[in-house]
């Protein structure tokens, strides 16, 4: 446990800023993806995410819109 | 009802850039191919480089990876992605002419790089060896296909922005950032420059950019096209939209911590390297996640399979694109990367991924696009099979073969005898591996043949669809009485 411990330890003072930069973006990030994951695998949105993937089948709807892509 | 709809998406959207990027990715595999045997020839057989500095493999080399991974790959993601935004948008490119500009731009790229390199120029970095006049072109020509795809994408007339055209906007914001950070350097000359930073710095920027270049070029960008393609071939959505919703985030968020475990056992500080190989590792949840995704989408339609040889292109590249996402991670654990650094073993799992992945994806797309670009069948769908398993066998013969020959290179080297001497020197080694170069050849042979295979087969589609007058009808006032 003590080397464990060991493995983590952190000299707070000599972190530079460039540390701190990395250091807050990467918990940032982590916190988002557990947002992300959160979100997605919510089961109140799974109606509306998985409605999505039939969008590559709506292309041939005529009445999306002229060549200039304004209805 | 099909062909009705593939003429109302002829008059709706802007199809001939898409049309030219689709022909010249075809030729550049051939290109990039037929130059990469002729390479692998050399290593197998030296006498082949007839003392010619234009046609030594140092020269070759970097023309063989830029004609496979910009030229073909780069054309085939910008028809893919001009294709799939404006079908998934259901609204035409924002600028046709700036599409255009972007072909004939990237192909000035391409031509400019095939002249340069055999004559020596480089800036000796991987993947971005290209000088800095060079460098500044590719930017802007880029730039110019990421704005016209974000400006295509505003138009839309969905409120959703459908998942491909995610993964396509990951690489193309990506690439930006990472194309011009590691091209940053003080030039000398026309065609000299000295890189701005040194040391293990400059390996680690380089390595930054080489790995998501992987990332996000190679492997971001052709997601989007599997996220498009394969629903459409299959004629069925894809498995689960949320799982491809949890791949794009976790994909974007991980990849770029990745490129330090390209450096173990270097100056770099050795916790770089371990937090490198630590997240390679978790990138197998994400990776296989997508691959999976990807081959369920036929559950419940595994026959197609029998029949469908596009198809078959396009989840044998979803099986390469999972095997591959599980060896680069347990290839940079320091343990095994302490036998697999500096071996062959590195080329054969780059050509897992570059033939099975990204060429198998590349080319089930390129078969679905020609169908429906020039409204008629492809001219022999026989030889679209005799393709899909030359490029197979190509492909596996290869990968084994630099296998064997890696591990076996990585077992001498570090062999030592009761004196704690080298067991083997480093000529003994070169001359083990030569059968395992010569097999390289054939496999990558085999590979080319089918590639050339393929450009026969499309340039007779164009033919058939012209003589038949598909396009033209399909363009002309007979497909609006038809719609």
């Amino acid at each position: 446990m003590s080397s464990l411990a060991e493995y983590f330890e952190t000299d707070w003072a000599a972190m530079t800023a460039t540390d701190w930069v990395g250091t807050i973006l990467t918990v940032v990030i982590f916190v988002l993806m557990i947002v992300a994951y959160f979100q997605v695998f919510r089961p109140k949105n799974r109606d509306k995410l998985e409605a999505k993937k039939h969008i590559p089948f709506e292309d041939d709807n005529e009445d999306r819109g002229d060549h200039d892509g304004r209805a | 009802m099909e062909a009705t709809a593939d003429y109302s998406a002829e008059r709706k959207y802007d199809f001939d850039v898409v049309r030219w990027f689709t022909i010249m990715a075809v030729v550049y595999l051939v290109v990039g191919a037929g130059v990469g045997v002729y390479i692998a020839s050399e290593l197998a057989w030296p006498f082949l480089n007839f003392d010619n500095p234009y046609i030594s493999f140092g020269r070759l080399r970097p023309v063989h990876t830029n004609a496979v991974i910009f030229a073909f790959g780069g054309c085939t993601l910008m028809g893919t992605a001009y294709y799939t935004v404006q079908r998934t948008c259901g609204v035409s490119l924002w600028s046709n002419k700036l599409a255009w500009f972007t072909f004939w731009g990237w192909n000035a790229i391409i031509l400019l790089a095939v002249i340069t390199l055999p004559l020596g120029f480089t800036q000796s970095k991987e993947y971005a060896e290209l000088e800095w006049p060079i460098d500044i072109l590719i930017a802007v020509v880029w730039l110019a296909f990421t704005f016209n795809f974000i400006m295509t994408i505003a138009n839309r007339k969905s409120s959703h922005i459908y998942v491909s055209n995610w993964f396509f906007l990951g690489m193309m914001v990506m690439i930006v950032y990472l194309h011009v950070v590691n091209s940053l350097s003080i030039p000398v000359g026309l065609m000299k420059s000295y890189s701005l930073f040194s040391g293990v710095q400059d390996a680690m920027i380089q390595w930054w950019w080489g790995h998501n270049a992987v990332g996000f070029y190679l492997t971001a960008g052709f997601l989007g096209i599997m996220y498009y393609f394969v629903p459409k071939q299959a004629n069925r959505p894809i498995y689960s939209y949320r799982l491809s919703v949890i791949h794009f985030w976790a994909l974007m968020f991980g990849y770029v911590w990745l490129g330090a475990h390209h450096l173990q056992y270097t100056a770099l500080p050795d916790w770089t390297g371990s937090l490198g190989a630590a997240v390679s590792l978790a990138m197998i949840i994400p990776s296989w996640g997508g691959a999976v995704n990807g081959m369920m989408t036929l559950s419940g339609a595994w026959d197609k399979l029998r029949t469908d040889y596009v198809l078959r292109f396009l989840i044998i590249a979803l099986a390469f694109y999972a095997m591959s996402t599980f060896e680069g991670p347990v290839m940079s654990l320091k343990t095994v990367n302490a036998l697999s650094h500096y071996t062959d073993w590195t080329i054969g799992h780059v050509h897992s991924g570059a033939l099975g992945w990204v060429a198998g994806i590349s080319i089930g797309a390129i078969y679905h696009l020609m169908t429906r670009l020039w409204h008629t069948e492809m001219w022999s769908e026989k030889l679209v099979n005799v393709h899909f398993w030359t490029a197979t066998i190509g492909t596996v013969i290869y990968v084994v073969a630099m296998w064997v020959s890696g591990i076996m290179q990585g077992l001498m080297w570090r062999a030592y005898d009761e004196y704690g001497t080298l067991a083997y020197t480093f000529v003994e080694s070169v001359a083990a591996m030569h059968p395992y170069y010569a097999m390289r050849a054939v496999g990558g042979g085999i590979f080319l043949i089918g590639a050339m295979i393929m450009l026969f087969n499309v340039l007779m589609t164009v033919w058939k669809s012209v003589s038949a007058g598909s396009l033209r009808e399909a363009r002309g006032p007979t497909a609006v009485a038809a719609a």
